[in-house]
């Protein structure tokens, strides 16, 4: 059975029902009035829900992606530092025959995964992969880079303080605007605060119709705002974080569909849906000239004004 | 006297000077009495133990510079509220509110000056207004800083003390740090010299800010951070031991080139100054 998110828990006895039915007839019933609910919830999602569904277990990650739409892909691992931080996977690889560079968080579906991961967490030593993975393909691969933000943020411990987080923060967003290709970001699921934002400096910014982007997650910005974590649907609602939202404050470039019920109903679809997308985007960034597109990508984020 | 339970709220009011002879205040760290005059004489430095007591805009600006010297720029850009934020109150009456408190009208001052008789860019951060958050306007007025002092070939110092982005402006508060980083960069290209000085406390975007300063220089009793350890705590249920957040712990991880006491500042800035002003260029 599918994972339910808590505001789907009135569906939880027809699932349950179907699990138990043998015949066809009254599983397509039962099938057929699921449908209907998730129809009728799914046309009135909170801003807090959407978060919710962003953050579903089986919401296709970076590694399905680039499973499912790359071809030859050779991961690189280390920051030739310190080590090689689990929450970042970056690679070369194939794009419908356009070679690419590939930047992206790296949750995990198992708690296993997840504990090996940080759960997308970046660290230093992430911030100075990405850093790597784009001077690479700047300077010597010369391909588009394409990124998958999928992170709860940035993360904390007293290994990351003892390694500069502070200090290797930096580093990714340097190399991203000093890079010479096109970029092309998506986020796929969660963009938590700084997390996200040393993947997003980017020509094109483009987010999945259940995805976020946020300073902070609701959760926290409810503590700290309201001092009281009950609020985070309020806080949410507030911090205008949705791909509507932000199209809308022109913070971002556009917006992919996914299934009407979410990704994590229809993994197959979505990564097929992003495909597409992803193609036409490269096909209008490839016919401008590197110089052209840094030199943009410069101007843009200096008129990020009000 | 509930400003004297409220632990974290450690600046020093302005007081008449007929009140400030009665008023005493307890030490944070080694919990002694101090008389309020004392400790104003004292650079707000508690001269028992040593601790580091938050500073005013304007008595910071007056320790790093050159009598009468200061010159602001851009002066009047204020935040604005795009989001329409309310969070219990209107983000509107909250700027409001922090204006009407500090007579600032944004986060970060912004100016010219001189130290030791030498022309400088020179921006400090206030605390006090609404925790020193990167919002909007503190990053215009930076970015505006940095291009001045690349245009008039001025060194930079900035005074950080920032607890972290400015959540009421959501998004358009993190693209704020990718702008500053960006007028940084072309800053130190075009060969100039930017000394970072870290207050208490320097989290969020400002601390990676901070960090990219040709000398980064720490007061004492700073702590510095990506994320606070309140943040952390709130946000994953488990915390670190914050001593590692703290500037001597930084210094020892190779992050910082200093940690000073206050009255130190101007003359290790002053220093630094004189010999990249006198450089014979090659």
């Amino acid at each position: 059975m599918i994972t339910l998110l808590p505001f789907e828990h009135e569906l939880a006895h027809l699932y349950k029902e179907l699990d138990e039915k043998k015949s066809g007839a009254e599983r397509e019933q039962i099938k057929k009035q699921i449908e209907i609910k998730l129809e009728k919830i799914y046309k009135n999602l909170t801003p807090y829900e959407i978060v919710e569904i962003a953050r579903h277990p089986n919401r296709p990650q970076t590694v399905d992606y680039i499973k499912e739409i790359l071809s030859d892909f050779v991961e690189i691992k280390g920051d030739r530092i310190l080590g090689d931080d689990r929450a970042i996977i970056a690679g070369i690889g194939r794009f419908k025959g356009l070679s690419v560079t590939v930047i992206g968080s790296n949750k995990g579906h198992t708690t296993l995964e997840r504990l090996k991961n940080n759960s997308g967490m970046i660290g230093p030593s992430g911030f100075r992969k990405i850093a790597r993975a784009v001077d690479m393909a700047s300077n010597t691969f010369k391909t588009p880079i394409l990124t998958f933000v999928d992170t709860p943020g940035a993360r904390v411990s007293s290994e990351t303080e003892k390694e500069g987080s502070v200090a290797a923060f930096a580093e990714p967003v340097k190399a991203f605007l000093k890079a010479s290709v096109p970029v092309l970001s998506v986020v796929i699921g969660e963009g938590g605060s700084l997390g996200a934002l040393s993947l997003l400096v980017s020509d094109r910014i483009l987010m999945l119709r259940y995805s976020y982007l946020s300073v902070i997650s609701p959760e926290v910005g409810a503590s700290v705002l309201f001092k009281d974590r009950s609020m985070k649907k309020e806080v949410a609602s507030a911090l205008k974080i949705t791909s509507r939202d932000l199209l809308n404050l022109n913070i971002i470039n556009g917006t992919i569909d996914e299934p009407f019920t979410g990704a994590h109903r229809n993994p197959e679809l979505t990564i097929e849906t992003v495909r597409e997308a992803l193609h036409k985007e490269f096909e209008t960034l490839l016919k401008e000239t590197p110089r052209d597109l840094m030199k943009r990508r410069a101007e843009k984020f200096k008129k990020f004004q009000i | 006297m509930a400003f004297f339970k409220r632990k974290n709220r450690i600046y020093v009011p302005v007081i008449t000077e007929e009140v400030a002879k009665e008023i005493l205040i307890r030490c944070n760290s080694c919990g002694r009495l101090i008389k309020y005059q004392d400790l104003k004489k004292n650079l707000n430095v508690c001269p028992y133990c040593g601790h580091h007591f938050r500073m005013s805009i304007r008595d910071r600006i007056n320790l790093l510079t050159d009598a009468g010297t200061f010159e602001p720029i851009n002066e009047d850009l204020e935040p604005l509220d795009v989001l329409n934020f309310y969070d219990g109150t209107y983000y509107k009456n909250q700027l409001a509110k922090a204006k009407r408190e500090t007579g600032l009208k944004s986060a970060v001052i912004t100016g010219k000056a001189k130290v030791d008789g030498i022309n400088v860019a020179i921006g400090a951060f206030s605390f006090e207004f609404i925790g020193g958050s990167l919002g909007f306007t503190v990053g215009d007025k930076l970015v505006k800083l940095f291009n001045h002092a690349k245009k008039n070939q001025l060194p930079i110092i900035i005074k950080f003390s920032s607890g972290g982005e400015r959540i009421q402006e959501g998004v358009y508060s993190m693209l704020q740090i990718v702008r500053v980083i960006q007028a940084v960069s072309e800053f130190k290209e075009d060969g100039g010299l930017f000394i970072s000085i870290l207050t208490n406390p320097v989290y969020g975007g400002a601390s990676a800010i901070g960090m990219l300063g040709h000398f980064v220089l720490a007061e004492k009793d700073t702590m510095i951070g990506l994320t606070s350890p309140k943040v952390t705590e709130l946000a994953f249920g488990m915390s670190f031991s914050k001593e590692l957040q703290s500037a001597e712990k930084l210094l020892e991880n190779g992050f910082l080139d200093m940690v000073l006491e206050r009255k130190e500042l101007k003359e290790v800035v002053s220093k630094i100054l004189k010999i990249y002003t006198n450089r014979s260029l090659i």
